[in-house]
This record gives structure tokens, C-alpha cells and sequence, in this order.
């Protein structure tokens, strides 16, 4: 089982190029897709779930070019879409169910499939309730359970934790890793502690192009010893955001605790474990710097 | 002056979010096909045998009708998605926020209303300048007298028609389908009032905005008069009409419209009746209140979920539903449920048969899902119109139940191709194996399903007789309409271009027995069966086409 994304280039009416030769190879497991707003993540999303055509490139599963032969594909996909709507007069069972015909599933099956997926995402109490009367986070969750319906072998999820509250982000974050086994996971989000929890790949995606394909240990490696932390005041926060990358602040008695990228300490810092937002900051600032790093080398996990 | 730039920037912002969408170049396309259509004998106005001559007057008051009669029917469907549009991108809860009153918003919308309508006057006034010049070049032109009834009649007839879409947007009832389908009705006893003054040729001149809004009633008596003068024997027969079977023989010079006090008044209180409309639409206007803009929809009971009941679980007692939900939270980091693994084989190389096989599901799932969200008094009215096809007598029930039973389920048709727009959906839907030509010929498969239930009792009342020929009219008409709605619903994206179409059609075509029009075939001579039956077949390739070059291209 393999994707195989080869110089994807995709190009929307009025000019804009949103990927450009993208190229990624994946095999089962979790692939954190991380991004900052714009980047491209959704347009990648939507190519290789076969809703959008790219305009140079081809995407490969097992071998077959999916933009030939989509229904290949097709067949072992989940989808969830960052943007997507339901039914309001349908209830969940009925609306899943509804889509379990679309997508072609046995009747008998996709019932017994369709009641264990309402468990996992919590929504048994709430199957017989029109969708209309759902909250954000609730439709997100039906979207969750039919993105399984088929068992899919390639799932894809674009910001699939908006709208959830934490408990059901825990919930759903422990899912992901529980389905990863035997197949492809592609979670894309610009939530870094999303990633962290699930991905056993990561790929940081930025203005089209892929800025970075590694595993989150050799991110983690390879921004070692380039955070630190020192403590300012108030007062010389500003100067200090003026100087240096910052990938966090924290407020606390004794000043604002600063945590600084760099290849050098600052005056008075120490030096601190990296966690993969320092390492994803990283990545992104070198990038737009022009500077090809070796943490951002899209060496391949 | 701060509540003006306000204003100014409402209407300003709503009218350029319209005109940058591709559907407002549709909207240009058709004026200046209106236009096209008076420059190529589609659109006839005819005295009896007279016509006027081609010269500025007659034009502009031709394309002025033109204007304020097809106008006012089709510009209310291109407009009344305004406070909608607010409401789908979430806009609308912003502006809630803010000090804009109600009375303010539902103004400032009509004028946005009224400038996209108004654009569409400029672009026909422009064409009938474009008829004159190189249509009629021998004829000198008058501006005045080809622009004014142009101009005047169609701007004042337009901006009731921006208010009243405003109205109707705001009434929760009139919001949907039935608004849409109840406008038709109500544009045709506008035009049928002042026609019958035509007949009579009656008209007293007075102040009758209401009476005759679109103008025609006030431009015909005028030419009526014309006419009196050069033929006594004339007796003031008049049509405006799509169309004529017997050309014109004579014609009379018409100098053009003579503005009297009263006409112009007229026409001035319409704008004073598009303010008030659109204050009153502020009455029922919801202000993007969620609590409020379903409130004509059946409630849902509150269910408590067990996120809410964990917040506010402090010291739960063993047993309690407090202690659940820790069993719960608990639960939460356990490893998933388990899923019953579906059979890979199954999925994959799923065979053809069984493809077809699953097409039985999807059109159930189609089905059922076309008939959700009705009150039990839909249902109701629907069997009443089965069993009066049933047990009325054969001509009463295809010449008059059936009209009936087969406009009551508009409301289903008009939403077949659109769902997936109107929900969001597509993305789920399009991504699954064969999903285009599965989806949308289950889609109007549940639509034939729907024609062949609600006109069943005719349809089961000709087999008894063994009226084979009503019975092939029958059929025609059943997989007819949901083509039609399909067609329409995948290529506007919209239901309410049906809405309106499949209305005004039946009501000139069915109700009226037209030959070539009656597409359900609601008597033997303006039965045509095979013609609409070729119709829906190809409508149905259309819509196919349609979806799949748009998905192709997305």
C-alpha cells in the first residue's frame, strides 16, 4: 500500500499557483501535514481525494494514477473535508447510512458499521436527532464516522479537530493512532499538539511547495540545542521579539519566560528541550529566510 | 450624513459581492436576450392587426414593457437570495452585532435589490439604443422617446420587485419554496388585473399604482386611443405575447407615451410602496436570530449531552449520571471501540452486478431523503390528490386532479441537484467510487418515484380504462418533471429557477391545455408525449454532462 504524490503542481483560475511540484511518497501511518493558513494544505487535501484535478503532476496510489482512474482510489477512501454540510432533516443514522449508499457499502454491513461508529464518536444517545438541531462540534463527528464508514485504507482528515471540545479532541486523537496500523493516515492541521500526539511522519508544507518530510524525532533532532529560555520583563518583551524568533511566552511572577530560536543563546538564556512547535517555527522561518537547513531538508522519513 | 455613508456602504458592499459572481453575467446575458428576443419578433405587442411603426417611440415602449413585465418575474428570482446570501456566510451574524436597526437593513437590502435590477434596465435601455441604430437605421432617433418609458417603467416597476423579494425573504413561511412558487401566482393576477382593463378598454387614467404596476395597462390604453382615431372598427384587442401566429398587417404611427400628471405619479408611488415594503419586511425580519428563524419548524427536543452534564458534575454519587460521565472521561483514553472490519475484496473489486445491486439502496436513500422535512399535512393532501385521481371520473381527473397532484410535490423536484449545493455535501458525496452517475441517476430515479406516487391514482385509473395513449401521456409527464428539475437544480445550482419555470409553465401549459406545452398530457389533443419523453432523456444526459465537466474542472 503506497501514495505516491509526484511534482504536483496545482494552479486555480486568476493566476494563483497553490503547489508547486509537490512531491511526497507515503506508506502506512500517521502523516502530520502542517502549514501555516494558505499553504496549500487543503488544495493537497482535495487532489488526492479526488475532488480536485491537478493541474501538472500525478498522484499515485498502489501504481494507478488516480486522476485516470479515480475509482480505485475511491473505493478505500475516507474523506473529511475541512468545509463539509449535513442533511438537517436526517438523523445521524440516517445520514450515514445515506452515504453508506453512495459510497456503494453493503446494507447489512454498513448498519452494524454504522452503529459502532456512532459509539466510537460518541453520538449513540443522539443517533435519532434531526442533524439540523446538531451543534459544530456534533457535525463534526458525524463527518468523523462517515470518513470510516468504508474502512478506509487511505483516510484523510483537513483540520479535523475544529469544533471540538478537548475531551473529544483526546478522543479523537487517540482514534487516529488506534487506525493507523495498516493504513494512511493523512492529518492536516495547524494544530501542532494535534501532530504531536498522533503523526509518525510529518510534513511542513509552506506557500506550495514542501518545506520539510521527516519523522517528528529527527525534527526534534535536528533543532537540538537551538532553543533557549530566558526570562524579561514586560518592557523588554518587544525588543526582545524585535531580535530574535520567539517561539512561545509565558507569563509568570517572576517576568514573561521567553522561549528563543537560534544556533546561539542570548544573554542569559539556557538552554531547553525542543518540542515540535519550536521545531516546526524553525523550519518555517528558515524557509521563508531562504535558507535551506538541515532540519528542513525534505529527506524522507 | 454618518447613517448615509452607512447606507452607502451596505448597498455598496452587497451590490459588488453580486456583480463579481458569474451568475450576474447570466443576469446581463438575459436582458440583453430580452432585448434580442423584441429585435427578433419573440416578444410581440399587437393592436388587433396593427403594430407601430418602427421608430423610437414604439420601441421604447415595447422594450419598456419588456422590461417591467418579464422583469418583474424573473428579477425577483435573481434577487431573492440577498439577506440569504448574509445568512450562509455568516455575515449576517456580524451585522447583527452592530447598532444597524432592523428597518435599516431590510432598506439598505432593497436598494442593493433595486441597483442589481436597475443594471439590468441600463443594459436593455442600451439595447434598444443597439435596435434602433442597426435594426431601424432609417428611423431618426429620440432619445426621450425611446429611453423614457424604458427607464421609468422599469425602474419603478423593478424597485417593488426589490422590496417585495425582501419581504418575502423575511417572512419565514414565503423564505423557501412555497414563496417562490406563490410570487408566479402573484405576478399573474398583477398581469391578468391589468389585462382585463386591456380587454375593456377602460382605462380611466387615474392613480393606479397597484393595478398596473408593470405599466402595460397605461401604455396600451394610450395606443389603444391611437388606434380608436385611425380605425373606429378597432375593437381594442391587444396582446403582448412570446410569439405570434398571424404576423400584423397594418400598422399606426405612435408618437409616443404622453406622461400625465396621474401616470407619473403612478409610477412615482411605486417607489414610496418599495419603502414601505420593505419597512414592513423589518417586522418579520429575524435579525439572524437562530432562536427565531426556525421557529415555524417542528421542535426538537433538548437532549442534555453528556459533555454539558460533565461540566457541572462536582460530587458525583456513586451510580449517579455525574459518575457516568467519569466513567466516561475515563473511557476517553481507553483504546477505541472496536470496528468490525468490512470486507476488503468487497470494496474493491466490487462487481458490476453488485454495483447495480447497490443502486436499490441509493435510490431508497435518495428517496427517502426527497421526502423528509414535510408536515403530516403534505402527506395528507397528497393521498387526497391520489384518491380524487382515483375516483373522479377519468376527464376531471387528467384534465384538472392531476394538475393539482402533480404541482403539490414542486416543493421535492426543485430540490433534486441542488442538495448537494444548497448542504454542503458534495465533497462527501463526490468522493465516493462512481458517485456522479450513481448519485445522479438515483437522484431522479427517487424523483420518478415521487411523479409516478403523488399522480399514481391517474396513472392506475388509465390502466383500468385501458387508456393506453393517456396512459403514455401520463408517463411522459412523470419522467418529464423530475428531468426537468434535475436539469435545472445541477446547472443553476439553484431550486428556485424550477421553482419558478416549472410554475409559470404549468400554469400556461397544463392548467390551460396548451398544445406542446401540456407536459402532462392533460387531454388527448394537447397530449405529446413523445416529444417530452425525448425532452427528459435528453435533459437527464444534460444534467449528467453538466456534473461531470463542472467536477472535472474543480
Amino acid at each position: 500500500m503506497n501514495l505516491a504524490i509526484e511534482e504536483v503542481s496545482k494552479r486555480y483560475r486568476g493566476g494563483v499557483l497553490a503547489l508547486s511540484r509537490f512531491s511526497l511518497g507515503l506508506k502506512p501511518g500517521v502523516l502530520g501535514l502542517l502549514g501555516p493558513n494558505g499553504a496549500g494544505k487543503t488544495t493537497l487535501m482535495s487532489i488526492l481525494a479526488t475532488i480536485t484535478k491537478a493541474t501538472d503532476g500525478r498522484v499515485l496510489w498502489n501504481g494507478i494514477d488516480i486522476a485516470r482512474d479515480p475509482d480505485v482510489l475511491r473505493s478505500v477512501l475516507g474523506y473529511l473535508p475541512q468545509d463539509f454540510g449535513v442533511y438537517p432533516n436526517l438523523n445521524a443514522v440516517e445520514f450515514l447510512e445515506y452515504l453508506a449508499a453512495v459510497k456503494g457499502l453493503d446494507a447489512a454491513a454498513s448498519r452494524r458499521r454504522i452503529q459502532e461508529l456512532l459509539e466510537l464518536v460518541n453520538l449513540t444517545d443522539v443517533r435519532k436527532r434531526p442533524l439540523g438541531g446538531f451543534s459544530g462540534g456534533m457535525k463534526q463527528r458525524v463527518g468523523i464516522a462517515q470518513a470510516l464508514l468504508n474502512d478506509p485504507q487511505l483516510l484523510i482528515v483537513d483540520e479535523p479537530t475544529a469544533g471540538l471540545d478537548p475531551e473529544e479532541r483526546v478522543r479523537f486523537r487517540n482514534l487516529l493512532s488506534d487506525l493507523s496500523g495498516e493504513r494512511i493516515v493523512i492529518l492536516s492541521t495547524h494544530i501542532v499538539s494535534d501532530v504531536e500526539a498522533t503523526a509518525t511522519d510529518i510534513a511542513i508544507i509552506e506557500k506550495g511547495t514542501l518545506v520539510a518530510h521527516a519523522t517528528p524525532e529527527s525534527l526534534l533532532l535536528q533543532v537540538e540545542g537551538r532553543v533557549w529560555e530566558c526570562v524579561v520583563s514586560s518592557a523588554e518583551l518587544n525588543k526582545a521579539k524585535q531580535e530574535f524568533l520567539i517561539s512561545s511566552t509565558t507569563r509568570r511572577s517572576d517576568g514573561v519566560h521567553v522561549r528563543i530560536l537560534g544556533d546561539l543563546p542570548p544573554e542569559g538564556a539556557r538552554a531547553v528541550a525542543p518540542n515540535l512547535e519550536d521545531a516546526y517555527l524553525y523550519c518555517i522561518s528558515h524557509h521563508r529566510a531562504g535558507v535551506r537547513h538541515e532540519a528542513c531538508i525534505g529527506t524522507g522519513a | 450624513m454618518m447613517r448615509g455613508r452607512v447606507l452607502y456602504q451596505m448597498v455598496r458592499a452587497d451590490f459588488l459581492e453580486r456583480v463579481r459572481r458569474y451568475s450576474f453575467l447570466l443576469t446581463m446575458a438575459f436582458s440583453l436576450y430580452l432585448g434580442y428576443a423584441v429585435y427578433s419578433g419573440q416578444l410581440v405587442l399587437r393592436l388587433d392587426e396593427y403594430r407601430g411603426v418602427d421608430n423610437s417611440a414604439w420601441l421604447g415602449s415595447v422594450i419598456g414593457l419588456v422590461g417591467s413585465v418579464w422583469l418583474t418575474l424573473i428579477g425577483f428570482y435573481i434577487v431573492k437570495n440577498s439577506i440569504q446570501r448574509d445568512r450562509q456566510t455568516r455575515v449576517g451574524q456580524i451585522l447583527a452585532g452592530t447598532p444597524i436597526s432592523k428597518g435599516f437593513y431590510t432598506f439598505s437590502k432593497t436598494l442593493s435589490n433595486f441597483a442589481v435590477l436597475a443594471v439590468m434596465v441600463g443594459v436593455l435601455a442600451l439595447a434598444s439604443v443597439a435596435i434602433q441604430l442597426f435594426h431601424r437605421p432609417s428611423q431618426p432617433i429620440n432619445l426621450y422617446a425611446l429611453l423614457s418609458p424604458v427607464l421609468i417603467f422599469g425602474l419603478s416597476a423593478l424597485v417593488v420587485t426589490a422590496a417585495l423579494a425582501i419581504l418575502f425573504e423575511s417572512l419565514p413561511v414565503l423564505r423557501g419554496g412555497v414563496g417562490n412558487i406563490l410570487y408566479v401566482f402573484f405576478w399573474i393576477f398583477l398581469l391578468a388585473s391589468g389585462a382585463n382593463n386591456i380587454a375593456k378598454g377602460d382605462s380611466n387614467g387615474g392613480l393606479r399604482p397597484f393595478a398596473d404596476y408593470t405599466g402595460i395597462d397605461s401604455v396600451m390604453s394610450q395606443m389603444q386611443s391611437q388606434v380608436h382615431k385611425l380605425d373606429p372598427q378597432y375593437n381594442n384587442g391587444a396582446s403582448f405575447s412570446i410569439g405570434s401566429l398571424h404576423p400584423t398587417s397594418k400598422t399606426f404611427l405612435w408618437t409616443g407615451l404622453t406622461w400625465t400628471p396621474a401616470l407619473v405619479l403612478s409610477r412615482a408611488m411605486l417607489f414610496a410602496v418599495a419603502v414601505a415594503l420593505s419597512l414592513l419586511a423589518a417586522l418579520f425580519f429575524d435579525r439572524f436570530d437562530p432562536a427565531r428563524a426556525g421557529w415555524f419548524k417542528q421542535k426538537q427536543p433538548r437532549i442534555i449531552l453528556k459533555a454539558e452534564v460533565r461540566n457541572i458534575a462536582l460530587a458525583p454519587s456513586p451510580g449517579s449520571p455525574a459518575a457516568e460521565t467519569i466513567a466516561d472521561l475515563s473511557r476517553m483514553h481507553s483504546p477505541a471501540p472496536h470496528l468490525t472490519p468490512l470486507l476488503r475484496a468487497d470494496l474493491r473489486t466490487a462487481s458490476r452486478s453488485s454495483v447495480r445491486l447497490r443502486f436499490i439502496p441509493l435510490v431508497r436513500a435518495e428517496f427517502l431523503l426527497s421526502m423528509r422535512g414535510h408536515a403530516w399535512w403534505w402527506y395528507t393532501v397528497a393521498a387526497g390528490l391520489f384518491i380524487a385521481c382515483l375516483a373522479s371520473p377519468l376527464d376531471a381527473a387528467r384534465s384538472g386532479v392531476i394538475v393539482g397532484a402533480w404541482l403539490w410535490p414542486a416543493l421535492i423536484w426543485s430540490q433534486m441537484g441542488t442538495r448537494e449545493e444548497q448542504y454542503s455535501t458534495g465533497t462527501l458525496i463526490f468522493s465516493a467510487p462512481r458517485a456522479v452517475p450513481r448519485q445522479l441517476l438515483a437522484t431522479y430515479t427517487a424523483g420518478v418515484l415521487v411523479a409516478a406516487i403523488t399522480g399514481g391514482g391517474l396513472g392506475l385509473h388509465l390502466l383500468f380504462v385501458r387508456n393506453f395513449e393517456g396512459l403514455a401521456a401520463w408517463a411522459a409527464g412523470a419522467i418529464f418533471i423530475p428531468a426537468l428539475a434535475l436539469a435545472l437544480g445541477v446547472i443553476t445550482g439553484s431550486r428556485k429557477f424550477f421553482e419558478a419555470l416549472y410554475t409559470a409553465w404549468w400554469y400556461v401549459g397544463p392548467l390551460h391545455h396548451i398544445r406542446n406545452l401540456d407536459f402532462m398530457g392533460t387531454t388527448a389533443a394537447s397530449s405529446t408525449s413523445g416529444a417530452f419523453a425525448a425532452a427528459a432523456v435528453l435533459l437527464v444526459l444534460s444534467a449528467y454532462g453538466w456534473r461531470k465537466t463542472k467536477l472535472a474542472n474543480a
